[in-house]
């Protein structure tokens, strides 16, 4: 059965769009992952226009987000302050990434740019995490023999505790610069508005690794940030470039929000280390894909594009 | 079969006023076109995967020989085409042209392959077929004098320009949007005549134009003019509408389901 699409314009197989936000919802709950980064792609492989495929995908994180956040605000188990200083940095974020995506669909280059970013972006990630999640099941292979090493982490005084404008967050006991705080939340939100993710994937080890954020605290303060600032580019994308589709959100919400449920229940019952590595696998995949279109030879040398009325 | 009957009242019609216009002379019968289509309006609703209709019609002082042909010209919008290039080993979007006035959908159907009836200068002049469709792309274009002759139109990009016209022709045939079938017009007896016309799940929203064109020795004798307007409807045009009329309005919307529907979500489960 097809259904019409009033923003993307094309027509679209129901199940199909159902099916695949069940799955991806599945696979994000099981995972603790937005799955934005997954969608998004799918959206664009099956013919959806990339704008569309974008701005409604951010929409779409905007519900898989909320039940996590109000969870963990219930819990108590995020830093207030610390995701308040990140959100202005992701208003600024998402301002210029929407702008930032206006400009490039303006010159015919967003298809490029988002196919690049996933390139790079999912690259990293997966193959740390495949590394790192190999690396770890070869560990639990040789703990027979040998007890785990204890790594001795030593906090080394870098660069970022250089910075100027300190200030001090009680919740995850730092005393830290705003400068890469802000930072960091302004790429999350330029990434929100660009590849229709909730930035997860880059949030959550900066604040580990860069910040050096209790990891108690991690996921609720990300969840937090991610909540409003897809929010907020959803609200900006269906103001400024009407790029959000309600009924393809309508469908991948509720394919996603029950997918992440029975996500969540089968992750309680699959070890750790074989999940990361499928994910991994998964998100290379994608990649690789994504790679091989943009450097194999294209289906056709021109390609068609409509002209945007400025100022609409 | 309502085609059918409908034809047959066109047709009594068509009759019915010929003798007034044959009046002047009796030896040629003069010619003329009536034509219809199954629907006027095309309705985009949820369940849109494309359209059929049928334009039909009679043609009164048909004779051996004659050829019809019907063109469908959908709206007409400016276009940018870009040729990919390979730039540090990846494809990439370069040269762009702005093309005016690119119709959205052209279709051109025949009762035989253009070229077998009709002259060069015809189909160019009335823009018939894809090579004589106007794909003009004026900020690359410039008016000179070429042997003693003035305001010829050439183009910046020389040859090459070629290539772009035919990727537009190319890309938009691949999504059923510029379609030309020889053969797609049928003469069913006397002067009735008959053609299916196809739009696709991706047609474009607007006013659409209708040609019908009778060929006699090469060069249309006859024309009739006929129209369809293809809209969004129901909740496809409602939802259109609600995010290019109150955009802010929309997007608040957007977001409160999102929020509505996870929080919504999560509960229920939590209950279980």
């Amino acid at each position: 059965m097809d259904i019409y699409l009033p923003i993307a314009e094309v027509s679209v197989n129901l199940f199909l769009v159902l099916g695949l936000g069940l799955g991806v919802g599945f696979l994000s709950g099981m995972f603790g992952v937005g799955g934005g980064f997954l969608m998004t792609p799918i959206l664009i492989f099956i013919g959806i226009p990339p704008p569309v495929a974008v701005a409604t995908q951010t929409n779409q994180i905007v519900a898989s987000s909320a039940s996590g956040a109000l969870a963990h605000f219930r819990r108590k188990s995020l830093d207030l302050k610390m995701g308040l200083y990140l959100l202005a940095g992701g208003v600024f974020g998402s301002f210029a990434g929407v702008q930032l995506f206006a400009f490039l669909q303006a010159t015919g280059q967003i298809n490029l740019v988002i196919s690049l970013c996933y390139v790079g972006f999912l690259g990293i990630i997966g193959g740390l995490m495949l590394v790192e999640s190999l690396s770890a099941l070869w560990r639990r292979y040789r703990l027979g023999k040998a007890g785990m090493p204890a790594r001795p982490r030593r906090r080394k005084r870098g660069l970022i505790d250089a910075l100027p404008f300190k200030i001090r967050f009680p919740v995850s006991g730092l005393y830290i610069s705003l400068i890469p705080v802000i930072v960091i939340g302004a790429m999350v939100g330029v990434l929100a508005a660009l590849m229709g993710v909730g930035g997860g994937f880059i949030m959550v080890p900066a604040m580990i690794y860069v910040l050096r954020m209790p990891t108690s605290v991690v996921i609720g303060t990300s969840l937090f940030q991610i909540l409003f600032v897809t929010a907020l580019t959803t609200f900006l994308q269906a103001a400024q470039n009407q790029t959000v589709d309600l009924v393809l959100a309508a469908l991948l919400i509720a394919g996603g929000v029950i997918g992440a449920q029975f996500g969540a229940r089968a992750g309680q019952r699959v070890r750790a280390e074989e999940l990361r590595i499928a994910l991994a696998l998964m998100v290379v995949a994608v990649c690789l894909k994504l790679a091989w279109d943009l450097v194999s030879d294209p289906a056709d040398m021109f390609e068609l594009m409509h002209v945007m009325e400025s100022g609409s | 079969m309502t085609a059918r009957l409908l034809i047959i009242a066109l047709l009594a019609m068509l009759a019915a006023t010929a003798p007034a216009r044959a009046a002047p002379e009796d030896e040629i019968q003069p010619t003329g076109i009536v034509a219809a289509l199954t629907q006027d309006v095309v309705e985009i609703r949820s369940n849109f995967t494309g359209a059929d209709f049928l334009v039909y019609g009679a043609v009164t002082g048909l004779q051996d020989g004659d050829d019809i042909v019907v063109v469908v010209r959908g709206p007409q919008e400016d276009l940018r085409v870009m040729r990919k290039i390979r730039t540090f080993g990846i494809w990439i979007n370069r040269a762009p042209v702005r093309f005016e006035n690119i119709y959205g959908y052209y279709a051109v159907a025949s009762t035989r392959a253009l070229s077998q009836f009709a002259t060069f200068s015809a189909l160019r002049r009335e823009a018939i077929g894809m090579e004589h469709l106007r794909l003009s792309a004026p900020e690359t274009q410039r008016e000179e004098t070429r042997f003693g002759v003035g305001g010829v139109v050439v183009s910046e990009l020389g040859g090459e320009v070629v290539d772009y016209r035919r990727a537009i022709v190319r890309n938009r045939a691949r999504e059923g949007l510029y379609v030309e079938s020889p053969g797609g017009v049928e003469i069913i007896d006397g002067g009735l005549f008959r053609a299916a016309v196809r739009l696709p799940p991706v047609t474009p929203v607007g006013e659409y134009a209708l040609d019908i064109y009778l060929f006699r020795d090469g060069i249309p004798i006859a024309q009739r003019r006929t129209s369809l307007a293809v809209r969004k409807a129901g909740l496809e045009q409602a939802v259109y509408d609600f995010a290019h009329r109150h955009s802010a309005l929309y997007g608040l919307m957007a977001v409160a389901i999102a929020l509505l529907s996870g929080w919504g979500a999560a509960e229920v489960f939590r209950r279980r």
